[in-house]
């Protein structure tokens, strides 16, 4: 919000930047250092703003703005025409960056874990000190210099550049082993990690040989913490988003609630040798050879568990549809982690001969009311306003009576398939999180 | 003292034992004991944005348009509410106050180049949001 204010602005137009009492310090700090440059003239309304009715608005705008504690209306007219300070009126290059130095100061080791912590650069748990020794048998990992720029990290501004050393630093933090880094690198390339006041987290899902290479577990307790591999590259992606991501609550990072799935970023290797002919792994689906190795981040927010066996009387298919209708189905995405199992029966029994049938199937038979539909918050922010100008099908699913039944997974492409588990139970998850384009893993090697 | 010779390491090491037992290093007595370590830094610094300079202001919204522009957070009815309640505000009290209420095209997250262009045009001052 704050760059359209600034657009504005630059245009001519005194603008006042509105937000939530719990946002704004946000607008007129490290968005107005990093992002904006602009010292955008805020006011602040109290907290929440959405979902209240009018008569609480109409106590807002005749109250206090919780930014200067002046009349909301006078602060609004204040912000519009009172002079320009100095400081509003600066034009310049900011200062340099202070930079980084590349070694910390040498303490005793347990003052450096306390030290990362208090700088929240960890998940809290004990990492591996960084020392150089440790960094450089890391970077043996990989082919790519250690100044070889992954990604510049632009979010939220300050536009970080995260090398190849630096993503070996949070490499050794979180555990890994040389091996690990061109998974480490490929996985670093999509940092940071989800960042939403709606409190969204991410799945990081492994195929091809890579997977074998690293001893991943895409068997019995592959989603649980059992295994090295599958523990720590999800820890990277975490660390990485809190130090060169440099995602911290309060401060860059609001989700109201958090997600614990941040820990491990929902990391998963695809169960591939037990996919039924003809059901393809996700990165031969996206258009990668079966041999290469891939990796792909997804973005959500829920799951939720079959929990029992596939019953005879009610088809998985048909409970998914149901456990999907809950969904928020933003986006048109949703991805499927069923037992190997569960896929073998509804291949052989139930007929779905590829991936693509059954997201086609569950596109067609997924239904929820508009009332539904439209009362979730991210979708009505990110969907209104087109449904507003006439979008279809969102205009007519806005003007729709409350009750009446849509089919909101409208794309059968944004629902995805993996097959994760050991075989011992016909069970699946149903998920929301939106599955993005693969990342090469063998470009890191 | 004539005749007596005072070995200073063992000295200095039952000085430090003696005052450990008495509690009175702590923290100090570990550190010197224990071998400090180098490690190299995880972060990055952030680049500061360029400075620029907010346009002048009005000397007063009197015979001004105002426009109220919604950037959909929260939804068609969060800010577009609060904008109903201004707009009325503004009707009994600043009557003279052309206000303008407005969504933006698609999300937050979306860039509106034509309401910027008509606000440049026919505007004179804007609110927008409310994030949060």
């Amino acid at each position: 919000m704050g760059r359209f204010a600034k657009t504005l602005e630059l245009k001519g137009i005194p603008t006042v930047g509105a937000a939530a009492e719990t946002m704004v310090n946000y607008g007129i700090d490290y968005d107005f250092k990093y992002t904006n440059g602009m010292p955008i003239r805020y006011v602040a309304f109290p907290f929440p703003v959405a979902g209240q009715p009018p008569e609480v608005h109409k106590r807002y705008v005749e109250g206090e703005d919780r930014l200067s504690h002046k009349p909301m209306m006078t602060a609004i007219v204040d912000a519009l025409t009172k002079p320009l300070t100095e400081n509003e009126k600066f034009k310049g290059v900011p200062p340099e960056a202070q930079p980084e130095p590349r070694l910390l100061p040498p303490d005793a080791a347990d003052n450096l874990q306390q030290l990362f912590k208090e700088r929240d650069w960890t998940d809290y748990n004990p990492i591996i000190l960084p020392t150089e020794a440790r960094v450089q048998a890391m970077l043996k990992g990989t082919s790519h210099a250690p100044e070889e720029v992954v990604a510049t990290i632009n979010w939220p501004g300050g536009e970080r550049p995260l090398t190849v050393e630096k993503a070996a630093i949070a490499a050794v933090m979180a555990g890994a082993r040389p091996e690990f880094m061109p998974l480490v690198l490929a996985v670093a390339s999509r940092v940071p990690f989800g960042n939403s006041t709606s409190s969204m987290a991410n799945m990081i899902v492994v195929n091809g040989p890579i997977r074998k290479e690293l001893g991943m577990n895409s068997g019995t307790n592959a989603m649980g913490p059992h295994n090295e591999a599958n523990a720590v590259i999800g820890r990277v992606f975490t660390l990485l988003s809190k130090t060169v991501g440099n995602l911290h609550s309060g401060k860059t990072t609001f989700s109201t609630l958090g997600s614990n799935l941040q820990y491990n970023n929902l990391t998963i290797a695809e169960n591939e040798e037990l996919l039924p002919e003809g059901w393809l792994p996700l990165h031969v689906q996206m258009g990668f050879k079966p041999e290469d190795s891939v990796v792909t981040i997804g973005i959500g927010w829920t799951y939720i568990s079959s929990v029992g066996e596939v019953q005879i009387g009610y088809p998985p298919q048909n409970l998914m549809r149901d456990y999907m209708h809950a969904l928020s189905s933003s986006g048109s995405a949703a991805t499927i982690v069923m037992d190997p199992t569960v896929a073998k029966l509804l291949k052989d029994v139930h007929g779905f001969n590829k991936k693509e049938d059954l997201s086609a199937w569950l596109s067609g038979n997924v239904e929820k009311t508009v009332a539904s539909y439209w009362g979730n918050g991210v979708v009505s922010t990110v969907n209104s306003a087109m449904a507003l100008q006439g979008l279809e099908p969102l205009a007519t699913w806005l003007k729709a009576p409350p009750e009446t039944l849509i089919k909101p997974f409208s794309n059968p492409k944004g629902i995805q398939i993996l097959t994760v588990g050991g075989n011992i139970q016909t069970t699946w998850f149903v998920t929301d999180f939106r599955l993005g384009r693969g990342v090469k893993v063998d470009d890191w090697r | 003292m004539r005749g007596i010779t005072v070995n200073r390491k063992f000295l200095l090491s039952g000085v430090t034992t003696l005052l450990s037992v008495l509690g009175l290093t702590g923290g100090m007595a570990a550190v010197y004991a224990e071998e400090l370590v180098t490690v190299m830094n995880p972060i990055v610094e952030s680049k500061m944005a360029e400075r620029l300079p907010l346009s002048p202001r009005l000397d007063s919204l009197s015979g001004k348009t105002l426009y109220l522009v919604d950037i959909n957070w929260g939804g068609p009815q969060a800010a577009w509410s609060v904008y109903e309640q201004m707009e009325a505000w503004m009707a009994v009290h600043m009557p003279d106050v052309k206000v303008v209420r407005k969504r933006l095209a698609a999300s937050y997250m979306v860039d509106d180049p034509a309401m910027w262009a008509e606000i440049a045009e026919k505007g004179d001052a804007a609110i927008i949001g409310i994030a949060g």
